[in-house]
């Protein structure tokens, strides 16, 4: 397996045979190598070279994760249409082009959604990923804000880009469980949150309710009418 | 506009199951009782205005429903002839309004199409839809100076058809008044046809059978399709200049113009029905268009009943007065389709056979003379009446006649209003039953 390994082998692609190795053990084996020691041994390394790139299994699982999102960034910042779309489109579009790419790692992302340790928090594997993606919603969404596309509520537009995060996991778990033909319906799933996100997000008569009342508790001796 | 949709109605259509449509369509609980405690108070409120109560309720629940939901609103409304006024208004609203497809997603159904976006495929395309469809959009493209019409299906439409039915299902009932086990002969048959409407391959190929079958009829013309950029979620073709009959008609047009329009959609669904036996089964005003140069343009295929001969024999064969005439030829036909069932007694035979025998003659009265004009109010209110008759009597409680009605009584009823709307009158000869 790990025939072409050379101590020679420029650094980038020996952390790609690293990461390559990891998925097929844990796709054969459906768990983690039992050790460090283990595993490098698999692979014709010794430990400290192991540890020259990854501190732990844990690392090389974040970093797969990593690379996957920052692609999907790339890929779509590079598309012509990129640059005449909303806020509500770059969106979509990064949440296609990102399931898109999961399916050349589907089963490498099952296993891990499905070994994960937590049911609540972020799992720590996405952790880098959660960091990319809030950094890259938020300079979209600033966007959006700046353009009047969406409405700047106070506290409350600095939540939106976690809103978009939970969205996210969402769509993981359920396309990991989508069995319709091509995952169509995660596509229907991804086009009809993302929209219903971005309607919440945009102005909208809740804002008029809210600021109405506001007015009225300023303007309309509300408290005195009401007896208060 | 210039023709009032009460003179549109005609009821008469589906005597397997017309008779209820319109008098329990309207049985819709919450309305009803609205309807008879403001009465209290208001002796004048009227029937309309309880119409009008249900219908935004119906429609306001299926247009929570897309996708064939969308679509059978649209079969409802298509049957102007059995559901009142009110409805009929309402649910034309459904035919044009649809939720968009955003942008990213119509790069990502092209990307797994072809592999490419379709700025790759296209010189220019654009991501803004003209036109909604029932169960997709419609967007302009052009290729080597070539303006083309793009058509992208919703995904997940084919997949949720069933369950959308499902979810429909006891509503419809409830609106059509009868229950499951008497319709569900009519629900499958409408299920088969809505699940070929998604089938955009299926589309593309039976567009271009038919243009070549028909492309010999005179003033009808049909865009080119590029199967080479359709798939299955995506129909490419060329992109056809033109108003739509309402537009059209608000042009002005003079009458000979109207008759030629109405003498192209006549030898379209003629030709269709005896020389193809399988006809498009769609005569919604949106699939067509009247071009520039004054032609008829088809512009959907997707909806394609086959008629087999077992029912093309019998009920075609009762156009001619001849077999008509004849009593017992005539319970024959009556048997083959179904509309005699086999228990019924001698009165119960000779009762559905007046009944019939009168709807056939009204519905064949096109066919009895070689010209016939569409404007006919007499003729239109005959079919009227003979509707309402039909649904004081409850021995069309029951719904009869075998299932390939649906869709031949919606052709040809279909069409009978697109000829009325038009004022047309048409030379009914061109292309006769073949028997």
């Amino acid at each position: 397996m790990a025939k072409e390994i050379s101590v020679v082998a420029p650094i980038a692609s020996k952390i790609e045979v690293i990461k390559k190795a990891y998925v097929d053990y844990v796709l054969t084996e459906n768990e983690d190598p039992k050790s460090v020691f283990d595993f490098a041994k698999r692979l014709k390394i010794t430990e400290a070279e192991f540890y020259k790139y990854f501190s732990s299994f844990a690392a090389i699982k974040k970093t797969i994760w990593k690379d996957l999102i920052v692609q999907a960034i790339n890929e779509i910042k590079f598309q012509p249409t990129w640059v005449g779309y909303n806020s509500r489109e770059k969106i979509l579009s990064f949440f296609y082009a990102y399931i898109e790419l999961l399916k050349s790692q589907r089963s490498f992302v099952i296993y891990c959604l499905n070994n994960k340790k937590t049911k609540i928090s972020t799992p720590s594997f996405l952790l880098d990923t959660k960091e990319i993606f809030l950094n890259f919603s938020e300079e979209v969404i600033n966007e959006g804000l700046a353009s009047g596309e969406l409405a700047d509520r106070k506290y409350f537009s600095q939540k939106y880009k976690d809103g978009l995060w939970l969205q996210l996991a969402f769509i993981l778990n359920f396309w990991i469980e989508d069995d319709s033909d091509g995952f169509e319906k995660t596509d229907e799933a991804i086009e009809r949150g993302v929209q219903l996100s971005f309607d919440l997000f945009q102005r909208s008569p809740l804002d008029q309710i809210f600021e109405y009342g506001k007015f009225l508790v300023r303007n309309g001796k509300l408290k005195e009418k009401m007896g208060l | 506009m210039n023709h009032t949709p009460t003179q549109e109605s005609m009821p008469v259509t589906k005597v397997a199951r017309s008779s209820k449509f319109v008098k329990t369509g309207i049985k819709i609980g919450g309305n009803y009782i609205k309807h008879y405690s403001k009465k209290i108070f208001n002796q004048d409120l009227s029937r309309e205005q309880l119409n009008e109560d249900n219908a935004e309720d119906i429609y306001s629940a299926l247009s929570q429903l897309k996708g064939s939901a969308l679509k059978i609103a649209q079969m409802l409304s298509m049957d102007k002839n059995v559901l009142p006024k009110a409805y009929v208004n309402k649910f034309t609203q459904s035919q044009y309004n649809a939720p968009p497809l955003s942008g990213p997603l119509i790069v990502r159904t092209f990307t797994k199409s072809f592999g490419k976006s379709p700025d790759q495929i296209f010189d220019s395309f654009n991501l803004k839809a003209s036109n909604a469809a029932s169960i997709g959009q419609v967007h302009e493209a052009t290729l080597n100076g070539k303006k083309m019409a793009i058509k992208i299906q919703y995904p997940g439409v084919a997949d949720s058809i069933s369950s959308d039915l499902k979810l429909i299902k006891p509503f419809a009932f409830r609106l059509l008044g009868m229950n499951e086990k008497e319709l569900s002969i009519y629900i499958r048959e409408v299920e088969e046809r809505l699940l070929e409407e998604t089938n955009y391959k299926l589309e593309v190929q039976r567009s271009m059978q038919f243009s070549e079958a028909c492309k010999g009829i005179k003033n009808i013309v049909f865009p080119e399709y590029y199967p080479k950029f359709s798939s299955d979620k995506i129909i490419s073709m060329d992109w056809v200049e033109g108003l739509h009959l309402k537009e059209f008609l608000q042009t002005n047009p003079s009458q000979k113009l109207k008759n030629k329009i109405g003498q192209a959609l006549w030898d379209f669904y003629n030709f269709q029905q005896h020389e193809l036996k399988a006809v498009h089964a769609d005569p919604h005003p949106g699939n067509f268009l009247i071009t520039p140069d004054e032609k008829l343009a088809v512009i959907d295929f997707g909806c394609i009943k086959e008629i087999p001969e077992n029912f093309y024999a019998p009920f075609f064969g009762l156009i001619s007065s001849g077999t008509r005439n004849n009593k017992q030829g005539t319970i024959k036909a009556f048997r083959e389709l179904d509309m005699i069932h086999p228990g019924d007694s001698p009165q119960q035979v000779e009762f559905y056979y007046k009944a019939y025998k009168e709807m056939m003659e009204l519905f064949a009265q096109p066919y009895t003379s070689d010209i016939f004009d569409f404007s006919n109010e007499a003729f239109f209110d005959g079919l009227y009446a003979f509707g309402e008759k039909l649904t004081q009597m409850p021995e069309f409680k029951q719904p009869r006649g075998v299932k390939h009605f649906i869709y031949i009584n919606r052709t040809n009823f279909g069409l009978y209003t697109l000829l009325h709307d038009l004022k047309a009158t048409v030379k009914t000869n061109t292309y006769s039953p073949q028997l």
